[in-house]
C-alpha cells in the first residue's frame, strides 16, 4: 500500500482530472427526493459530500438492474447475434463507502470463481473504485458487526480519509496508482497513521463469530416468524444491496428479433421461487426472509467463505416495515 | 403497563382477540409491525404518532386470516382502508377488533363497523401540505411537462414493487405485471415498461386508492407514486361523488351504478 496525502481544497481539481482522462465518473448526488444516489456526473459541482450512504449502492457499475446479453436478428440470410462488451466504458466510481467497497470482494467471488461471467469480468476490469471512509453514521450502520470498520480498504482501489484540511490517500491497487497518476501533482507522499479519530464510531452489535457458529442450527428457530411476518414481500432491500446478485433471465422482442436481458430479482418475491406447476416451496413471507438472511450469514460462508453482509444499512433503511436485519440474526441465534 | 396495552390484555383475556397487529420499537428506534398472540408480548406494544404504517395489508395475509379473531392498530388511514376493504368484501370472516387513538391520544376500542365507519367521516382526513403542494405543481404542468416529469420519476423506478407490496388494496392473489401468457408489461426495468406498470396500478386503483401515502412514502427511490392516485381519486370524487374509504355500502365508483348515472349506455 502506498500513501499519499492531498489536500481537502485540491479534491475537486483531482476529481476534474479523472473527468477529463476519459473515463465515466460514477458518484453520489443529491436528487429532489432528498435522497442520493450513485449517477454518472460531468463535475465536482454535482457530487454531494454531505451524505452517511447512498440509497443504492455501487453495485450496478458491475451488475446493471438489466444488462443486455445479447441481441439476435433474423432474416433470409440468417441469424445475426451480437453483444455490447466492447461498448463497456471504463468507469470510475467515486465516493463509496468502505463497506460497498468490500461487497465488490464477494460480487467479485460470485460472479468470477466457478462459471466466470463474462460480462461481470469486463465491468469489473474497467472499474475503478475511489472509496471515502466514513465520518457519520447513523443508527441502520453495523460494519463494526461484520468485521468491517469506517476506514476499511478492503475492496477498494483507493480510500479517502479526510483529516481536517488534508486527505489521507491510501493507495491499496494498481488501479488506485493510475487514479493517482492522473493528477500526480496533487500528491504528496505520506506516512502510514491512524485514521481512527477521523472515523465514525459504529459500535459492534453482535459478534461474527458467534453468529456463524449459532446459525448452523438456527434454520428451525421460532423467532423467524417474529422476524419475518412484518415483511412485505418487495425488493426494496435486496435492490439496495450491495451483496444481492439474484437475477431473472428475460428474453424481450420477437421471433425475428430480440435481446436476451438479465435483471435483478429478489427472493423476498414470491414469485422467486414459484414452479411453473404453480407449486411454490417457500410458500410464506417468514420462509423467503429467513432465506435471505441464512444466506448472508451462513449459506455464502459455506459456498464461498465469506459473511456476504457487509453493514452498509440499506435493508433497514429502504424497508417499508423497517425490519432491522442486526436485530433479526440476532433475535435467531440467541 | 400503558392504556394501551391494558386494554390489549384485557382483549386477550377476555377472548375478544387471539392475535394483535400493532407496532413495537425496533432496535434502530423506529416502529416496526409486530404480531403478538400472547398476553406476555403485550408489554413490547407502542403506538405513537410516528407510528405512521399501514398496518391494514397484514388483515391480507394467510396467516391472519387463520387467526381468525384479529386485533389491530389503526391511524385513520387504516381505518380507511378497513372501511375499503370491507366495501370490497375482502375481510371475510375475520372478527376484526380495531383501536385507534383519538385526536386527544384517548384510546378508541371499535365494537361494530358501523361505529368505526362514523368515526372515518367525522374525522375524515385532508391531503397533506406537502401532497397538495405537490398535486398543485403537478396541475400547474402542461401535459408535456407532466409526461416528461413522471417519465423522468419513472425511469428511476428498479421493480421492486414495494409500492405494490405496500399497499392494502393491492390485493391480487396474481398481479397482471407476474403474468406471462402474455407478458402485458415486461420484466425489466426501463423507462417505458416502468410507464406502463405505473399507470397500469393506477387504473387498477382509481377510486379504490384510500391516499394513505404508503406507496410514496416509502418508495426506496423517491418517486411520489401516490400522487397519481391521488390525482385520480380528486377527479372520480368530482365526476361520481365518491369518496374513497368512506363508507362500507359505496363499492367504489368505477365498480357500480346508480340509475341517476350521467352515462347512457348502462341505461
Amino acid at each position: 500500500m502506498n500513501i499519499y496525502n492531498i489536500k481537502s481544497s485540491q479534491l475537486a481539481e483531482f476529481f476534474e482530472q479523472l473527468i477529463k482522462s476519459g473515463k465515466i465518473v460514477i458518484a453520489p448526488v443529491l436528487k429532489k427526493s432528498g435522497k442520493v444516489f450513485f449517477e454518472a456526473v460531468h463535475s465536482y459541482d454535482q457530487v454531494s459530500t454531505d451524505y452517511i450512504q447512498t440509497g443504492f449502492s455501487a453495485k450496478s457499475v458491475v451488475f446493471p438492474k438489466v444488462e443486455e446479453l445479447f441481441s439476435f436478428k433474423k432474416d433470409d440470410e440468417g441469424i445475426e447475434i451480437t453483444n455490447n462488451l466492447h461498448t463497456i466504458p471504463e468507469t470510475v466510481v467515486w465516493g463509496l463507502r468502505p463497506c460497498d467497497a468490500s461487497a465488490f470482494n464477494y460480487l467479485t467471488e460470485f460472479f468470477l470463481k466457478e462459471n466466470p461471467d463474462t460480462y461481470f469480468a469486463v465491468r469489473k476490469e474497467k472499474t475503478t473504485l475511489i472509496a471515502i471512509s466514513c465520518a457519520k453514521a447513523d443508527d441502520a450502520c453495523f460494519c463494526t458487526s461484520v468485521e468491517l470498520n469506517p476506514g476499511s480498504t478492503s475492496g477498494s482501489d483507493m480510500l479517502l480519509t479526510t483529516m481536517g484540511e488534508s486527505v489521507y490517500v491510501e493507495v491499496i491497487t494498481e488501479k488506485g496508482k493510475a487514479a493517482v497518476e492522473t493528477a500526480a501533482s496533487l500528491f504528496t507522499p505520506g506516512e502510514e497513521k491512524s485514521k481512527e479519530e477521523f472515523l465514525a464510531k459504529v459500535t459492534s452489535v453482535f459478534s461474527m463469530d458467534e453468529v456463524k457458529e449459532r446459525i448452523k442450527t438456527a434454520y428451525d428457530s421460532a423467532e423467524w416468524k417474529h422476524a419475518s411476518m412484518g415483511c412485505f414481500g418487495c425488493g426494496a432491500c435486496a435492490f439496495a444491496c450491495p451483496t444481492c446478485t439474484c437475477f431473472d433471465i428475460q428474453d424481450e422482442g420477437t421471433q425475428d428479433s430480440g435481446k436476451r436481458l438479465r435483471c435483478w430479482d429478489a427472493c423476498g418475491f414470491g414469485l422467486f421461487t414459484k414452479h411453473t406447476s404453480g407449486h411454490n416451496p417457500r410458500t410464506n413471507q417468514t420462509e423467503r426472509r429467513r432465506q435471505r438472511l441464512m444466506h448472508k450469514f451462513k449459506y455464502s460462508v459455506e459456498n464461498l467463505g465469506i459473511v456476504s453482509c457487509v453493514g452498509c444499512g440499506r435493508c433497514i433503511r429502504n424497508c417499508p416495515a423497517h425490519l432491522n436485519i442486526f436485530e433479526n440474526i440476532l433475535s435467531v441465534t440467541k | 403497563m400503558t392504556s394501551l396495552q391494558n386494554k390489549v390484555t384485557e382483549l386477550f383475556e377476555n377472548g375478544t382477540i387471539n392475535l394483535l397487529i400493532g407496532f413495537k420499537e425496533a432496535i434502530h428506534k423506529l416502529p416496526v409491525p409486530c404480531f403478538i398472540d400472547n398476553v406476555s408480548q403485550v408489554e413490547q406494544l407502542i403506538f405513537t404518532p410516528s407510528c405512521k404504517g399501514n398496518l391494514s395489508v397484514y388483515l391480507l395475509k394467510t396467516e391472519v386470516k387463520q387467526a381468525k379473531k384479529v386485533g389491530i392498530l389503526a391511524n385513520v388511514a387504516t381505518l380507511r382502508a378497513i372501511v375499503q376493504l370491507v366495501s370490497e368484501n375482502q375481510l371475510g370472516d375475520i372478527e376484526k377488533t380495531v383501536i385507534t387513538l383519538d385526536a386527544k391520544g384517548e384510546l378508541v376500542v371499535f365494537a361494530t363497523m358501523d361505529e368505526l365507519e362514523a368515526y372515518v367521516q367525522a374525522n375524515f382526513p385532508d391531503l397533506s401540505e406537502e401532497d397538495k403542494k405537490l398535486l398543485d405543481q403537478l396541475n400547474a404542468m402542461s401535459r408535456t411537462e407532466r409526461w416528461q416529469y413522471w417519465t423522468e420519476q419513472f425511469t428511476a423506478c428498479v421493480k421492486c414493487y414495494a409500492c405494490r407490496a405496500v399497499c392494502p388494496m393491492c390485493y391480487c392473489s396474481s398481479c397482471t405485471v407476474e403474468g406471462n401468457q402474455p407478458q402485458w408489461i415486461k420484466v425489466s426495468s426501463e423507462t417505458t415498461g416502468n410507464l406502463e406498470w405505473h399507470t397500469m396500478r393506477a387504473m387498477h386503483l382509481g377510486g379504490r386508492c384510500i391516499n394513505c401515502g404508503e406507496c410514496g412514502r416509502i418508495c426506496p427511490v423517491g418517486i411520489p407514486v401516490h400522487m397519481l392516485t391521488v390525482k385520480m381519486n380528486q377527479d372520480i370524487e368530482a365526476e361520481f361523488g365518491a369518496k374513497t374509504g368512506f363508507s362500507v355500502k359505496n363499492g367504489y365508483a368505477l365498480n357500480s351504478f346508480k340509475p341517476g348515472d350521467k352515462e347512457q349506455f348502462i341505461k
